[in-house]
């Protein structure tokens, strides 16, 4: 069982980067710093529903440190990793409150989460308040591409083990 | 039932503060005078309205990359980045008082200056 439970790690894992690197040919519909369809969430929303917290949070760390080193982009590490910080924390403790219709709901606030996060690390990086100013849209166009994410995971969830 | 109702409405309410402040951000304005900052300490201030066009090329504080700022014709943008993503150059020109152009990755911001 054990076993059984690291190698599906290891394959969602695998499918987040391929999404990740998939995502990196996209051009971007916003030339604003932030901006991204986040398609690697999908595998972290349904990972966040379908195994335990532990679980979740490695998954995540692999995929970021691995992605970050696939993009060559080490510097927006940082921001990334603050940013899915937020995201899976917030992810973890509404799904307490959530229920499996509402994963959708969950990946929004997720990726609301994750954008608050990534503009905190870039002004304690960039040590300026300005770049406050991109929050609002980083918001507004997170909950767009959250809400895609989070129903197609939510598609995923319920039907791929709908027993569970 | 009702926990998720709370959420489901905070979220709302999240969105739409969110799109009223983008709308407003967005918004056409700003003055004549930008300055240039790099890790938090302003290099370079510039009056639009009476400066030449030139272009300034700005090292990163690592001096691995750097950033190419024109001014032209009244204008500023960032015109040559040496990061992978670009979008600093895609932005185009400074537009916005409330929203400068930003490079992650080289920690410079470009933006109106207020006075």
């Amino acid at each position: 069982m054990h076993t059984k439970r690291l190698v599906t790690l290891g394959l969602l894992t695998g499918i987040s980067l391929i999404l990740f690197i998939i995502e990196l040919r996209i051009p971007n519909l916003l030339p604003i710093p932030g901006v991204k369809l986040g398609l690697a969430n999908i595998v972290t929303v349904y990972a966040v529903f379908r195994f335990s917290a532990r679980e979740t949070a490695l998954l995540v760390c692999a995929r970021i440190l691995l992605g970050a080193m696939f993009s060559g982009n080490l510097s927006a590490l940082i921001y990334s990793a603050c940013g899915a910080l937020c995201c899976l924390l917030g992810m973890l403790l509404l799904r307490r409150v959530l229920p499996q219709k509402q994963i959708w709901l969950c990946s929004i606030i997720g990726a609301m989460l994750h954008n608050i996060g990534q503009i905190c690390a870039a002004m304690a990086v960039m040590r300026s308040l300005s770049v406050i100013a991109y929050l609002p849209i980083l918001l507004v166009t997170g909950s767009i591409a959250g809400l895609f994410t989070g129903l197609t995971a939510q598609f995923i969830v319920s039907r791929a083990d709908p027993g569970k | 039932m009702k926990k998720n109702r709370i959420v489901m409405i905070a979220a709302g309410a999240v969105f739409v503060i969110a799109a009223v402040l983008s709308v407003l951000i967005l918004r056409h304005s700003g003055g004549t005078v930008i300055e240039i900052v790099q890790d938090g300490a302003v290099l370079q201030t510039i009056d639009l309205s009476r400066t030449a066009d030139q272009d300034i090329r700005i090292v990163s504080p690592d001096g691995t990359s750097y950033n190419i700022v024109s001014v032209r014709g009244g204008t500023v943008k960032v015109s040559e980045a040496g990061c992978p993503d670009q979008t600093c150059v895609h932005m185009g020109a400074l537009k916005s008082e409330n929203l400068p152009i930003v490079c992650l990755p080289n920690r410079l911001i470009v933006r109106f200056a207020e006075d």
